[in-house]
């Protein structure tokens, strides 16, 4: 009995060893070794003032996970699965703070991470009411360190852009102070500075009368929504009014068929107020061509052979704008252009006797017709220009200062201001 | 072996060209054919470019699909042709009451954001980092901020320039000049390559495989206007002489 007791224990004490060895699970130990930490608190919320695509995640700071480690924030359009990586970003990086919308629309702190995901850049447009999975792991070295649990959100486009309130705040100044002007304006008058280039329009339709010559106003290749179609449509207006006083001709070679009937409407507008509407002609206005070159083809050839006493470039020009103005100097016209294109001034300035630059030809309009509504137009865009001024001025003053003496929620208060979301 | 369809158009690609570099000698019957032929191909294109891609992807297809929604905006756009009928015309209004209205509410918007906030938020952002800027970083961000303040000057209507006004106008002209003459050679860089992209093809065109098109056109041309100068001067030489 005590031999099989001792052969007993000799053969456990022999085997205990083995089994041990047998029984022990080395990849359990292994895979309890690499589960990831949890990232707690992780949230996903609608991004605020957009169109509807795309969320913001947030979650508190850990100051454990390491500076070199990485947030990757995986997205997801389905209910499960489907996860495509959305961002990926170092640890300390990314805050509340740096969300880009200002200080009266978005609260952020750098207490939390705070990453805003373009939905329809990963997944294109998407339904009104879908639902989209976020998770974000912490990775160092392609190991997972932390991973949270998924969470879900819609998104939905707001009707009103809360970010966008200084705009509206401007846009309010403006319109008040249009008012003001018109009421102003009509009341005692607004004074406007000498423009040199606008006083040489008596000069050139002199000429053209003395010599019996044509005169060709050129309105661009603008459409009638672009801002210098519509201020040489004005200018247009007081230029026919004196053709038409002093019994000349004008031509108004057209590229865009809607620019040709508001000219139309125009210039026998002029021509009744001048007090000669028998001397309207339909012809007037032409319309040449709606492609660019062949447009500024025909016009050179009309030009060359009617050799126009005098030539007006005034609104939208592109490259055919050296084309036209040099045909025009080699006809021996006097010409006067004016562009808000800035790159297209140049060639103005050296083919043409006179050139409005940009503003100036907004200016045109008011100045040649003194009309109480155009001349408080100019008024606000003069308070615009003003604003501006003191806006950079004063600004850079602040932020100087601002950043001089580390005031550091004053300087992004002031940038936020003028902040174009 | 060049195909004759690629020599055909190699000839008419080197004739049009030269026809209208022509005109820079003077107006001539070969520059018109080219600038009527160049309008009625512009208009053609301009045609078919309507049809292919408004009138059929726009509205003639979400129509056949039952989307006659899009017929709203397609008969707003047809009242603007009632100016052609005098009775009728009083319709267009609306058509461009809408293209004004809407053209005005997307502009304005985007104006005072990039007119108005960009530039000043552009200007003045260099001095929030003021620290880690350099002298010549701070140099810069004045001179940037000192010359949008004084071109914008320029184009202040509101005051007349005299004294010293009129010198913050000048600085902003100088301003002005300086970025003209940048564009003005930036553009003129841009035009002549555009000009060594003809030349290129007239050589091209010059090669025997194209039967010296280049060579041919351009000496046919110089005949005709020295045969056009011999005659036109006759002729000029005769009405003097009956004029006597």
């Amino acid at each position: 009995m005590i031999k099989h007791k001792a052969a007993l224990a000799l053969f456990l004490s022999l085997s205990a060893p083995a089994l041990l060895f047998a029984a022990k699970p080395a990849p359990e130990v292994k895979k309890a070794a690499a589960t990831p930490a949890a990232i707690n608190g992780l949230t996903a919320v609608d991004m605020p003032y957009d169109a509807g695509n795309a969320a913001i995640l947030k979650w508190p700071v850990d100051p454990a996970v390491a500076a070199d480690a990485f947030y990757v924030v995986y997205a997801s359009s389905l209910q499960s699965g489907g996860w495509v990586e959305a961002d990926r970003f170092a640890a300390p990086a990314k805050t509340g703070k740096d969300i880009e919308l200002p200080f009266w629309a978005w609260d952020g702190s750098v207490l939390e991470h705070a990453v805003k995901v373009e939905l329809n850049n990963l997944f294109g447009e998407s339904g009104k009411d879908a639902v989209f999975q976020f998770r974000v792991a912490a990775e160092k070295n392609k190991q997972v360190l932390a991973e949270s649990r998924a969470v879900s959100v819609t998104p939905a486009g707001n009707w009103f852009r809360l970010d966008r309130l200084n705009n509206l705040v401007l846009l309010i100044a403006l319109i008040v102070i249009f008012f003001w002007a018109v009421s102003h304006a009509k009341r005692k008058g607004l004074f406007i500075r000498r423009i040199a280039g606008l006083d040489a329009i008596d000069e050139a339709i002199g000429r053209a009368t003395e010599m019996g010559k044509p005169i060709f106003y050129v309105p661009g290749i603008g459409s009638m929504s672009s801002i210098s179609t519509i201020a040489s449509a004005f200018i247009l207006g007081e230029v026919s009014k004196k053709v038409a006083q002093y019994d000349s001709q004008i031509k108004v070679p057209h590229f865009d068929p809607v620019v040709m009937t508001v000219c139309k409407e125009v210039v026998k507008q002029s021509y009744l107020e001048a007090g000669r509407p028998d001397s309207y002609r339909e012809d007037v206005n032409q319309f040449i061509s709606a492609d660019q070159f062949s447009y500024a083809a025909s016009v050179d050839g009309m030009i060359s052979r009617e050799k126009p006493a005098a030539c007006f470039y005034m609104g939208h020009f592109m490259a055919e704008s050296l084309l036209l103005a040099e045909v025009g100097a080699t006809s021996g016209a006097i010409q006067i252009a004016g562009t808000d294109v800035e790159h297209q001034l140049p060639f103005f300035f050296t083919a043409c006797d006179y050139t409005l630059i940009g503003e100036e030809l907004y200016a045109a309009g008011a100045y040649l017709s003194k009309e109480p509504m155009l001349l408080s137009a100019l008024k606000v865009q003069d308070f615009g220009k003003l604003f501006v001024m003191l806006s950079v001025f004063f600004g850079m003053i602040l932020v100087a200062l601002g950043a001089r003496f580390r005031w550091d929620s004053f300087v992004p208060a002031i940038l936020n201001l003028f902040q174009n979301y | 072996m060049v195909d004759t369809s690629i020599i055909a158009g190699g000839w008419l690609a080197a004739g049009l060209t030269i026809f209208i570099f022509s005109f820079l000698y003077r107006d001539n019957p070969f520059f018109k054919i080219a600038e009527h032929l160049y309008l009625g191909a512009g208009m053609g294109w301009l045609f078919q470019v309507s049809v292919n891609s408004v009138w059929i992807p726009k509205i003639w297809e979400p129509v056949s699909k039952g989307e006659l929604l899009v017929i709203i905006p397609s008969v707003m756009g047809l009242t603007l042709l009632t100016q052609f009928i005098p009775k009728l015309s009083w319709m267009s209004r609306y058509g461009f009451t809408f293209m004004m209205g809407y053209g005005s509410g997307l502009a304005i918007p985007a104006g005072l954001s990039t007119d108005f906030m960009s530039q000043i938020a552009g200007t003045i952002k260099p001095f929030s980092l003021l620290a880690s800027l350099s002298a010549m970083d701070i140099f810069n961000a004045l001179l940037v901020a000192g010359g949008a303040i004084c071109v914008l000057f320029y184009f202040f209507f509101s005051v007349e320039h005299k004294g010293h006004l009129k010198k913050v106008s000048n600085v902003g002209i100088y301003f002005l000049m300086v970025y003209f003459g940048a564009a003005f050679g930036n553009t003129v860089m841009a035009r002549f390559s555009l000009l060594y992209g003809r030349f290129d093809d007239l050589f091209t065109f010059s090669g025997s495989n194209y039967f010296y098109a280049t060579q041919v056109v351009l000496a046919c041309m110089v005949l005709y206007f020295l045969l056009h100068g011999f005659f036109s001067g006759k002729k000029e030489d005769a009405a003097g002489e009956e004029a006597a």
